[in-house]
């Protein structure tokens, strides 16, 4: 008998092999094939199959797509809360840090639905699952620069809850989004508004609202500027509801006197405040670092002139504002 | 060198191995010693910090922030799933060549550089992690494109891995002198098992550079930006080939240390050996399971990848998960310590932490680490295993449970035959292994149930709290008390084995050499092949291993039946 430490001699290679042995090679040989033959199979039979075409397309022209498809989506309001109705059978989901633009939304039980998963940053995980059911779970990873169509049909009506399984940054775990399954009468459903384009109010700041600018269109800019010139105490709220999640500066556009102080407050997690642009002379620095509810600052403006500022993780999804100072 | 050795070496620099009769000489033993600690050192680190990480998830207690979360996990990952692994395999190959070949260590000198190097290149990667500082993002292990990690990171890695490449080549080195003075003789097996893992190795090291050059030449500036699918295909060939090298590696050790300890012998030298040449051309393909809910590749390529690794090393595994036990049983029923099915693993040394790490090793990592790595290897299964917390309990399974042992198992026998020292505190050494197994056992089998059932995330600090939202995975709190306090305990499973082999290098008696384990290690040996003397190891009975198969077998194809169904409770995804 053969050590495995020693050289073995003589013709090691005809020895023959103990009968057990063989009847185990041959058990596991028929097991790889049966592994693989099921899977195979499942691809013919099962209903569970995450194959689908998937195209290259940049970031930038992603970000466009599920605008478009935003903006012609009617809305369902379901207990306060406003879900899009997918105009057809295409439902985009576009992901960000940190959230999911194009959700919430609501779809039909039995239908089939094509779901268009990319990514405006970085990679994510496109992770759902069932309300009811949590062992109803799929996960799959969505790449920036390429977008995935796969089919989707759910039997079961209920609320599906989709959170990020790649880790995109530090605010990874708080990036959650959901569907409902359910039937509604169309009925109730608001018509998407005719005017998709924005601006044209009374001012423009050059564009900086539109998504030719750096980032997504500003959607809770609706062309006005709000007038607090004259006021003593003037606050901005960073995070509050809009552009799909809690991602939006209220008012988006503020004008006020010179020597006023600015309060920047808070509402929702992981937001900062960085500068685009101020006029010359100016020297606001913005708030770099990442901020939770409950914080605030504030600067006092000094200089005339237009400050234009965003939110960095959130720029993505038109997270941009204005301080016009006259 | 350390000055712990209690041998002594001849006007050659040999000396000759009482335990294993093996010709030992100083210039490789000096670099065992070396790897190996530095090993010890690495598990040492990433131990640490996997309390902080298993105190997080556990959120009863919810220790740490986010941003130091991702911080603590990245420490952990990269100093066990990488340091502490490819420190112990590069002395496993300098036990698996030198050592057993009976020869001096070729090119000594390039081995201490590859050490350096890699040593380099480890403290780069930690400091870097710990130094990260934003837009940089802790990498975690996969430091995913186009999310940016710290160009110092990715320099560290690649000079990690380029030091791994040159600490190997000695290895080679040597198998190539002693091949080219013994023409058309057969390598032992544990050489063979040792020389099949450096060309793994060598592949996936390789696939190490081409993932990390690149990067780090995006983060200085010199490529704009970096397809993520490429990244991620070129990634995966060292994050989960790297994985294979510990397989191999462990697999390797089993057959060593079944021999050394319980007096196992090989079955069939033919069977065996073909189940190493399997891994040599399918195992690295197995690591386009990690692509297998990707968009970008075919679904004829995932299925196709996923068929090599089921034909391949699915097979070379359930080829390995035979021979080794039958070695075992052939092995002490010729040395007349068996009767019965089981008697053979009754009488086995189980108060030997060398023994029980060995077999605990094999038992765990085949029906945790094994069977899952099949599931999620199946294309559709991964959809409900991906980035799951049961994608961690599987390689908490095969690396953190069954490898570990094995090297742990190793490193016991290092301390007795290396270093010359027998174990100080011998009981705690004793239990070690089975309250390090048991416990880890445990908590994996509760990240497997918290992914699969609950569909909780992985890389996540918190997931009974998410911002923004009244839903949270409340339901798996738990499985995750139970988690918590298993991993606690396996963390102290881990800390007795560093504090076992601290003390026994400081503290330990002179190692009095053979008999170790109940048996003579060499008295069946020899003989027996057909036509010579005595009886052939195909002539003993199996009969207790091939019970013990079938068992693992039921337990496969339950498993794998139940995920299925789970599978087909889901709604409708694809044509």
């Amino acid at each position: 008998m053969d050590s495995p430490i020693t050289a073995p001699d003589g013709d090691w290679w005809s020895e023959k092999i103990n009968r057990r042995e063989s009847i185990w090679l041959g058990i596991s040989g028929v097991w790889a094939l049966t592994l693989f033959g099921w899977m195979l199979g499942w691809t013919e039979f099962g209903a569970q199959n995450q194959t689908g075409e998937t195209y290259e397309v940049s970031t930038e022209a992603l970000r466009q797509k599920v605008q478009t498809y935003k903006q012609s989506a009617g809305t369902l309001t379901v207990d306060g809360e406003e879900l899009l109705v997918p105009p057809e059978n295409d439902v985009y989901v576009g992901a960000l840090q940190w959230g999911w633009d194009g959700l919430p939304a609501v779809l039909r039980p039995g239908e089939t639905y094509r779901f268009h998963l990319g990514s405006y940053d970085v990679q994510h995980g496109f992770s759902v699952r069932n309300a009811d059911n949590l062992s109803q779970q799929i996960s799959l990873q969505v790449l920036p620069g390429y977008e995935w169509v796969l089919e989707m049909s759910f039997d079961d009506p209920g609320t599906y809850h989709v959170v990020c399984n790649e880790f995109c940054g530090e605010g990874h775990r708080s990036m959650h989004g959901k569907f409902l399954v359910r039937d509604y009468d169309e009925s109730a459903v608001t018509a998407p508004e005719e005017d998709g384009s924005e601006s044209g109010g009374d001012a423009d700041y050059g564009g900086w609202f539109t998504g030719d600018a750096a980032g997504g269109a500003t959607e809770n800019y609706d062309g006005t500027t709000v007038d607090e010139t004259g006021a003593d105490q003037v606050t901005v709220t960073v995070g509050s509801d809009g552009e799909g999640g809690t991602a939006a500066f209220d008012p988006p556009a503020v004008s006020v006197s010179q020597g006023t102080t600015v309060t920047f407050e808070w509402a929702s997690n992981n937001h900062n405040l960085l500068v685009d642009a101020q006029p010359d002379g100016a020297d606001w620095g913005g708030h770099e670092p990442f901020e939770n509810e409950g914080f605030s600052v504030e600067h006092t403006f000094e200089t005339s002139g237009v400050y234009t500022y965003y939110c960095e993780p959130h720029l993505g999804i038109g997270m941009k504002g204005v301080v016009e100072v006259v | 060198m350390f000055g712990f050795s209690t041998y002594e070496y001849d006007d050659d620099g040999f000396r000759e191995c009482n335990v294993t009769g093996l010709s030992i000489h100083e210039s490789a033993e000096d670099m065992v010693k070396l790897y190996g600690l530095t090993a010890i050192l690495a598990l040492a680190i990433g131990g640490a910090f996997a309390v902080a990480v298993a105190l997080t998830r556990w959120e009863a207690i919810g220790l740490l922030s986010a941003g130091d979360f991702y911080t603590y996990l990245s420490v952990h990952a990269w100093n066990l799933l990488i340091f502490w692994m490819v420190f112990m395999e590069i002395a496993i190959l300098y036990v698996g060549g030198p050592f057993v070949l009976g020869r001096r260590l070729s090119l000594p000198r390039v081995a201490k550089v590859g050490w350096v190097v890699m040593a380099a290149g480890a403290v780069l990667v930690n400091a870097a992690i710990l130094f990260t500082e934003y837009p940089n993002q802790a990498p975690l292990l996969t430091s995913y494109v186009p999310l940016p990690s710290s160009w110092q990171f990715y320099l560290g890695a690649t000079v990690f891995v380029l030091g791994a490449i040159v600490a190997a080549v000695p290895f080679l080195a040597t198998i190539w002198h002693h091949q080219q003075e013994n023409p058309g003789k057969t390598l032992p097996l544990v050489t063979f098992g040792a020389f099949i893992t450096s060309v793994v190795a060598l592949e996936a090291l390789l696939g190490g550079v081409i993932t990390y050059v690149p990067t780090l030449l995006w983060r200085v500036g010199y490529f704009e930006s970096l397809d993520p699918a490429f990244y991620r295909q070129m990634y995966w060939i060292i994050g989960h080939g790297s994985q294979q090298i510990n397989l191999l590696a462990m697999i390797t050790v089993w057959y060593f240390l079944t021999h050394v300890v319980g007096g196992a012998v090989v079955a069939s030298q033919k069977v065996s050996r073909a189940a190493f040449v399997l891994y040599l051309f399918f195992i690295n393909l197995g690591a386009a399971h990690h692509l297998m809910s990707d968009p970008v590749v075919s679904a004829g390529w995932r299925m196709w990848n996923t068929s090599y690794a089921a034909y391949g090393a699915v097979l070379a595994s359930m080829i390995h998960a035979f021979a080794i036990p039958a070695g075992l049983e052939v092995g002490r029923r010729a040395k007349g310590k068996a009767g019965g099915l089981f008697g053979w693993l009754w009488s086995s040394p189980w108060d030997d932490p060398g023994f029980s790490a060995t077999i605990l090793s094999i038992i765990l990592f085949g029906f945790l680490g094994g069977i899952t790595g099949v599931m999620m290897g199946q294309m559709q299964l991964n959809m409900t295993w991906h980035n799951t917390l049961a994608t961690v309990g599987h390689f908490h399974a095969t690396v953190a449970t069954g490898t570990t042992l094995a090297f742990m198992g190793l490193g016991y026998y290092v301390l007795r035959l290396v270093f010359g020292r027998d174990w100080s505190l011998g009981p705690i050494a004793k239990i070690q292994p089975y309250l390090y197994g048991g416990a880890m056992g445990l908590t994996v089998l509760m990240m497997m149930y918290t992914g699969i059932l609950f569909g909780v995330p992985r890389r996540h600090p918190s997931v009974m709290d998410i911002p923004g939202t009244a839903f949270s995975f409340s339901p798996a709190k738990p499985f995750f008390a139970v988690f918590g306090v298993a991993a606690l305990l396996a963390i102290l499973g881990g800390a007795l084995f560093v504090v076992v082999a601290l003390a026994s290098l400081l503290f330990g008696e002179p190692f009095e050499g053979a008999p170790v384990g109940d048996v003579q290690r060499a008295a069946a040996d020899g003989g027996g092949r057909a036509g010579g003397e005595g009886k052939a190891a195909h002539a003993y009975s199996m009969r207790g291993t091939f019970v013990l198969c079938l068992v693992f077998l039921g337990a496969f194809v339950t498993l794998w039946a139940l995920n299925w169904y789970l599978l087909s409770t889901i709604w409708q995804i694809g044509p």
